[in-house]
């Protein structure tokens, strides 16, 4: 490399590699903290701040369980409301998006333009007219109002349309014709099980965002048993915990393990799904 | 044939039906509702009796302090997250794809920048709300380090909590913002690099001349999108504090504001709608008008060429799953 001096691309890379540790620390202490803290009884935490995990796990979880939080409850509601969620969000985008890609109808155009006009709506400003509807339905404090809204995402729409439009599939579709099968038949038989990949990759996604989801979850539900998981973390911040605080940080961490987890696993699919909805014209 | 065809258009319609249905039901009659409800006095307690008040609501929402400063307070921490993520997404996207430099393991540094993008945003609120209070473990570490004699109240000073806000957004986005505007910048044809390069051209001048041109319709989707997130954030400021916006209302978002007013004692649900009205009307012209108003800039020709150069962007995405 003739244009920069060796020694000068030398100092870059070390000045990059530092900025990069610095924000890399940035993003992983906080979590770091949180994940050891939750180890941590509570005297250690108010001791000092320590990057090394301690033994106090079960007995802060005990705590916790105590003080008539019931995370287990909470975390098998969040954990229906997201599986429902994305079993609906997933199917039903895949169809929709492989209408878009198969055939050919009168108002696809408008239809294709009006879905990536919705991805820019701002739908949660809608929530007190949606409320108030749900209300007079008898659908509030009821997770149908949290999963049946999911039917309509353009986001997903947009994601099955570009994963279909990257297979090559015309051919397969002829051959099924042939063989006679229907053609809802073919979206299910055939389609579907070769979209598998980026089915789950936006399943993730889906699965991700039900499960974070808040201000929907907190408008919409009233009833203790029915809270999810991000509507019990808020309760963690009242009196009954205010000095417990090992307890405090093993309920967070529960919110955010089985995520970690998940990413650890695929962090290479949500990585590249993200380019993929976002790449548009 | 012609049958044929007939069956396979009908096909279509029945395949969107359902999304047409789901978004009907869900998502216009529940914003025509904010809308309507909006033009009312309806309260929780009076649903039956709620009466037609015209434009009361919006008139006193422009007469209202408190709304303006939602709205400013939200423009603010938004702005202020922003410019700095794209700002820090451009450089290290910059430094990643550089050929030069050869910057080892990209794909690990990335996917640990989007990793806070995945965490529940009510954790990370309640996580930075302990780590900065009074006896929280940042203010041990200042203090036993002598930067300050006694422990600060953070989270009741003003400027910390927008800060901290701005920060907490910051750090969830970043990671996202890099990792998208890589991929615009691997859909860019590498023989404008390899030609530019012949001509002796540096790193930072391809980047100037070539990338930041061509990247132009990925930066508006970041741009729009996360204005469009940015105008509803509520998450994050509503439990970093007092569930108020405090202290004194410096982090009252927009969103913030339509909730006290739609879980008052009363239960202004007409009023509510009318922030989500104001703010969605808002939102939508300045998005609306990002989209038009940048399409509309460049000349027809430039407009084709960019147009060309997106569609490669969508053969290139299996080349990125593969090359991590």
């Amino acid at each position: 490399m003739y244009d920069i001096p060796k020694l000068r691309r030398n100092l870059l890379r070390v000045f990059i590699y530092t900025v990069l540790v610095i924000l890399l620390l940035l993003t992983i202490v906080p979590i770091w903290l949180l994940l050891v803290n939750a180890t941590r009884s509570t005297t250690e935490i108010q001791q000092g701040i320590s990057f090394l995990p301690s033994t106090h796990l079960v007995e802060n979880y005990r705590i916790l369980g105590s003080k008539g939080i019931d995370l287990i409850q909470g975390f098998s509601n969040s954990m229906f409301v997201a599986v429902a969620s994305t079993i609906i969000t997933v199917y039903f985008s895949f169809l929709t998006a492989y209408a878009l890609v198969v055939y050919e109808f009168k108002g696809k155009e408008f239809f294709n333009n009006f879905v990536i006009v919705l991805v820019l709506i701002p739908t949660q400003l809608s929530i007190i007219g949606f409320y108030q509807y749900m209300s007079s339905l008898g659908l509030t404090d009821n997770y149908a109002s949290l999963i049946l809204p999911t039917i309509a995402n353009a986001a997903g729409v947009f994601f099955g349309k570009q994963y279909f439009e990257s297979m090559l599939i015309q051919d397969l579709i002829d051959a099924a014709r042939i063989d006679g099968a229907s053609e809802i038949g073919i979206f299910h038989r055939i389609m579907m099980p070769l979209a598998i990949p980026g089915a789950a990759t936006f399943g993730i996604f889906a699965f991700v965002f039900s499960w974070n989801n808040f201000f929907n979850a907190f408008i919409l539900i009233s009833s203790f048993d029915k809270y999810t998981l991000p509507m019990l973390v808020q309760t963690l911040r009242g009196d009954v915990y205010r000095t417990e605080y090992g307890a405090i940080y093993v309920g967070l961490a529960i919110t955010i393990v089985p995520i970690l987890i998940v990413y650890a696993l695929f962090s290479r699919y949500i990585v590249s799904g993200i380019a993929m909805g976002a790449v548009r014209e | 044939m012609g049958l044929f065809r007939i069956r396979k258009s009908t096909y279509g319609y029945i395949f969107i039906t359902p999304f047409i249905i789901g978004f009907l039901v869900f998502g216009l009659y529940p914003l025509y509702n904010t809308f309507a409800l909006s033009l009312t006095s309806t309260t929780l307690m009076n649903a039956s009796s709620a009466e037609y008040i015209g434009l009361d609501n919006f008139k006193r929402l422009f007469a209202d302090d408190f709304f303006m400063k939602g709205i400013t307070n939200t423009w603010l921490l938004w702005l202020l997250n922003f410019t700095p993520q794209i700002g820090i997404a451009l450089l290290l996207s910059a430094w990643f794809t550089n050929a030069r430099l050869k910057i080892k393991a990209v794909g690990i540094w990335r996917a640990l920048f989007y990793l806070p993008n995945l965490l529940m945003p009510a954790t990370i609120a309640a996580l930075f709300f302990s780590l900065f209070q009074f006896y929280g473990p940042v203010n041990q570490a200042i203090v036993r380090l002598g930067f300050v004699d006694e422990a600060v109240h953070f989270l009741q000073k003003v400027s910390v909590a927008r800060i901290l806000v701005i920060f907490i957004q910051w750090w969830m986005w970043f990671g996202q913002t890099v990792i998208i505007i890589m991929a615009g910048i691997a859909a860019i044809p590498i023989h404008l690099y390899e030609a530019a390069m012949v001509d002796g051209a540096t790193g930072p001048q391809m980047f100037g001349r070539i990338t930041l041109p061509l990247l132009k319709p990925i930066m508006i989707y970041v741009f729009v999108t996360s204005l469009v997130g940015g105008m509803q954030m509520f998450d994050i400021p509503f439990l970093l504090t007092d569930q108020r916006g405090g202290p004194s209302s410096s982090i009252m978002t927009n969103n913030i504001l339509m909730y006290m007013k739609f879980s008052s004692s009363k239960g202004h649900i007409g009023a509510a709608s009318s922030v989500g009205v104001l703010v969605f009307i808002m939102t939508t012209v300045v998005a609306l008008g990002i989209f038009y108003f940048m399409r509309d800039r460049s000349a027809p020709s430039e407009r084709k060429k960019q147009e060309k150069s997106l569609r490669p962007l969508r053969t290139q995405i299996p080349q990125v799953k593969a090359q991590e």
